[in-house]
């Protein structure tokens, strides 16, 4: 029955994207967004009832591959993932109906859009190595299609493409390489049987694997420091796809960590773990850094997912720490924090960045020195960025407070241990993740304060208008999602914790939550999220009684104190570049930050300045330091390369004749 | 040495609004001083008020950065067309109740600068009044008085 469901998926995700390529104008991208909305919808059916019966869903054809076979087999750790890329999905594709910009709504994109959905969501249920090879490598170059839409239009989205292209054919190689040798080694390239004959590999073998697994799936979940086509790409990919991206197709490179090092594998030494945690809290620190001082509010976006998967391996590492150490339930409860930030993180960035896509098309820019005062002029997606910034922010009562209470929960309870890696790393593990809390409500302060309150800075922001329903209606389910689950985690927690224990092996002796409150196992530390929303609008509707009742005069409202002056225009506020100009003075040495100020005279005096201009700007450390100097000596390499084939036959034939004589003595 | 504060006399009590404001402030008189078009004469006095000599903080009277957190303002000069729409924004930004001191002659009644081209009026016929200090300038004794006897001390 399910397995049908799972063929249903498939088959209505290829019928959408037979629509987007072949259905006349008119109804092309009503029919193909309507199917697909249909394929999610069935991997939310599917998923929902694997998590919830814990059925695997199977399907098995020899018909569709040669030799290998098609197979899909959904356990409850893939359904998990399955569910969240259906809902983002849905979500995505309803925003997309209003959406407009960007070259979406051509032949090609309402072709490809539907095929990457439905690869997002067939993934986490192959099931042997080739399946999900063939399926990872489609969604990769579906999604560089989609990232290189408007690509006629701006030339930086053709560097953008260049970049993404590099970054995941590099992953994608690492991740073959990998699992291939994990396949030859265990004699069967299906994920079950690759999970029961891996404990008897060799240790090369087995550590081999997991790191160019850590690789691949590194490089697409955007971890530092493979994250440097996530801040390239998101900005200039249209927006449902940024927000597909963003929280449906990272979360799958998480999931492939989990799956390899957890499942097939069976857990490993401590190291393997200590680099994951090592990735994660580099990529969180790096990540909410450069979120806090980017000006550009989906590269700031882009940036706070590279934070974000770093905390999700914070928590995935610390897992395998606990477990390989021989805390179990310890490790269980990190998984779950790390699956639940998986969960929400999809919530809230894809709210933030469909919000910030309504943003784009209604004032042109998403560079936040030029928006303001889009609050009052939008005030529905504006409600809605303000919503998933402040889940972002770990505020209470939105989600993202609850995963990272528990993933700190989760960390701070291994310290009384024995163990002298885990007294060493966990300390590390929550100071990241202070100071990433922090340098986020700083981000998200910044992101809100100077683009949505204020006065505009631009005509266009000026002039800005609520955009077409559908798009603020996909935005809006999942900001209420994030309020939902803020309050209600238990809602999702159960699922959670079952996918968790399904991938590791482990069970709880208790549930995680009681009726509406979380606890840990053995400790007293327990988070009752609904009642702290209740006490926090007590605590709101308290504040107001109570200025009423004292004050004795109503409240007179007055202009802004502007020292008396005459005008007060735009351009006297605050800017997102002033914000975070403190925090790039601190971390100047990983920020880099350049300045150039240009200043042109009149031409009768030097003494009186025409115009002064102040360009500044920030680069990447990784860029600089690793990529920019691995390119260049490609490109040395390349040249000299270039000059064996000169055209001339003799050498050719003289290349092949080596080539031949090569040959035979290593045949000999 | 100690400089000892010279004795300034006797605060200036008797009109309602004054004897209303000393009820209300009880010994803590913050101002938000506004040049409205002076010679700087007044604010010479005005600085020397603030000196070991005269010291007017021991009355409890400050002049503050921001009308946000005035009790009033200490208007100096005729108010000048370019002044009069700053004067009473700043005065908009002051919290209510509060007061306005003209200190001088010239925010009196324009003083030696009545009729110029650039003098928009006398600093009551752009915002009300509540107190006056005549002078040209005024001594630093007479304005410490003054603003005693709205402090209340």
């Amino acid at each position: 029955m399910t397995g049908a469901l799972l063929v249903g998926t498939a088959l209505i995700g290829l019928a959408a994207a037979l629509a987007g390529a072949a259905a006349p104008v008119r109804f092309r991208i009503g029919l193909s967004t309507a199917l697909t909305i249909g394929a999610c919808g069935f991997g939310l059916i599917v998923g929902a009832d694997v998590l919830r019966s814990g059925h695997p869903a199977e399907v098995h054809t020899s018909a569709l591959m040669p030799l290998s076979g098609f197979s899909l087999a959904l356990d409850r750790f893939g359904a998990l993932f399955v569910v969240i890329t259906a809902v983002v999905g849905i979500c995505a594709m309803i925003f997309r109906v209003g959406y407009t910009g960007h070259g979406l709504s051509s032949r090609t994109a309402s072709c490809i859009l539907p095929l990457f959905v439905t690869t997002l969501l067939l993934i986490p249920a192959a099931s042997n190595v080739t399946t999900f090879l063939f399926l990872w490598e489609l969604m990769a170059v579906t999604s560089l299609f989609l990232v290189l839409t408007d690509h006629a239009h701006r030339s930086e989205v053709q560097v953008a493409g260049q970049w993404y292209a590099v970054m995941t054919q590099f992953g994608a190689a690492a991740l073959i390489l990998g699992l291939v040798l994990l396949a030859t080694r265990s004699g069967s390239q299906s994920f079950a049987v690759i999970a029961v004959k891996s404990s008897h590999l060799p240790v090369w073998v087995r550590s081999t694997a997991f790191a160019l697994a850590l690789v691949g799936f590194g490089s697409k979940a955007g971890a530092v420091p493979l994250h440097v086509w996530l801040p390239r790409a998101h900005p200039e990919a249209p927006g449902p796809v940024s927000a597909l991206m963003s929280a449906a197709m990272v979360n799958l490179g998480v999931y492939g960590i989990v799956r390899v090092g957890m499942g097939l594998l069976g857990g490993g030494p401590t190291w393997w773990w200590l680099l994951v945690m090592a990735v994660g809290a580099l990529s969180a620190m790096f990540g909410s850094l450069h979120s806090a001082t980017s000006k550009d509010l989906k590269r700031l976006l882009a940036y706070s997912t590279t934070d974000n998967v770093g905390l999700m391996l914070l928590g995935v590492g610390a897992s395998g720490l606990f477990a390989s150490t021989g805390h179990r339930t310890l490790a269980l409860v990190a998984l779950v924090a790390a699956l639940l930030h998986v969960v929400f993180h999809a919530v809230f960035k894809g709210s933030l960045f469909l919000s910030a896509s309504s943003v784009q098309q209604a004032t042109g820019s998403t560079d936040l020195d030029g928006l303001g005062g889009l609050l009052n002029r939008m005030p529905v997606s504006g409600t809605v960025f303000l919503v998933g910034g402040l889940a972002i922010a770990a505020l209470p009562p939105f989600c993202g407070f609850v995963s990272e209470w528990l993933l700190l929960q989760s960390m701070l309870h291994g310290l009384p241990s024995s163990d002298v890696t885990i007294a060493v790393a966990m300390p590390i593990g929550v100071g990241v993740l202070a100071l990433t809390g922090g340098l986020t409500a700083f981000t998200f302060a910044k992101a809100i304060g100077i683009g949505l309150l204020g006065l505009p800075r631009t005509e266009r922001a000026e002039q800005a208008t609520e955009v077409r329903p559908s798009m603020w209606t996909g935005a809006g389910v999942l900001a209420t999602l994030c309020l939902v689950f803020g309050v209600a985690p238990f809602l999702v927690l159960p699922a959670v914790v079952d996918a968790a224990g399904n991938v590791t092996r482990l069970h709880l002796t208790e549930p995680l939550n009681h009726g509406w409150q979380i606890g840990l196992p053995g400790v007293r530390g327990m988070l009752a999220p609904g009642l702290l929303a209740l006490g926090l609008v007590i605590c709101g509707a308290l504040v107001c009684l109570a200025r009423r009742l004292v004050e004795r005069s109503p409240v007179r409202l007055a202009e802004a104190w502007g020292c008396g002056r005459e005008l007060q225009t735009a351009r006297m506020e605050y800017t997102a570049t002033s914000f975070g100009e403190p925090l790039t003075r601190v971390f100047e040495d990983v920020l880099n930050p350049s300045h150039d100020i240009d200043v042109s005279h009149i031409a009768e005096s030097r003494y009186y300045t025409e115009a002064a201009v102040i360009h500044t700007s920030l680069d990447d450390a990784f860029e600089r330091r690793v990529y920019r100097p691995a390119d260049r000596g490609l490109q040395r390499w390349g040249a000299i390369a270039r000059r064996i084939p000169n055209g001339s036959v003799h050498r050719y034939l003289a290349f092949g004749l080596v080539a031949l004589i090569i040959v035979l003595v290593v045949l000999a | 040495m100690r400089v000892r504060p010279v004795d300034v006399g006797d605060p200036e009590r008797g009109s309602p609004a004054v004897d209303a404001a000393a009820k209300r402030l009880r010994g803590s008189l913050q101002l938000r001083h506004v040049d409205a078009g002076s010679c700087n004469g007044c604010e010479m006095e005005i600085a020397s008020i603030f000196s070991p000599i005269y010291d007017a903080e021991r009355f409890g009277i400050r002049l503050e950065a921001s009308p946000r957190h005035a009790d009033g303002l200490l208007v100096t000069g005729p108010v000048t067309h370019n002044m009069a729409d700053p004067l009473r924004k700043t005065l908009e930004a002051v919290p209510r109740p509060r007061v306005v001191v003209a200190i001088g002659d010239c925010a009196r009644d324009c003083g030696v600068f009545r009729g110029a081209y650039g003098v928009a009026g006398a600093v009551g016929d752009v915002v009300p009044v509540d107190l006056e200090v005549p002078g040209c300038p005024p001594d630093p004794a007479a304005i410490v008085r003054a603003l005693r006897g709205l402090a209340g001390t």
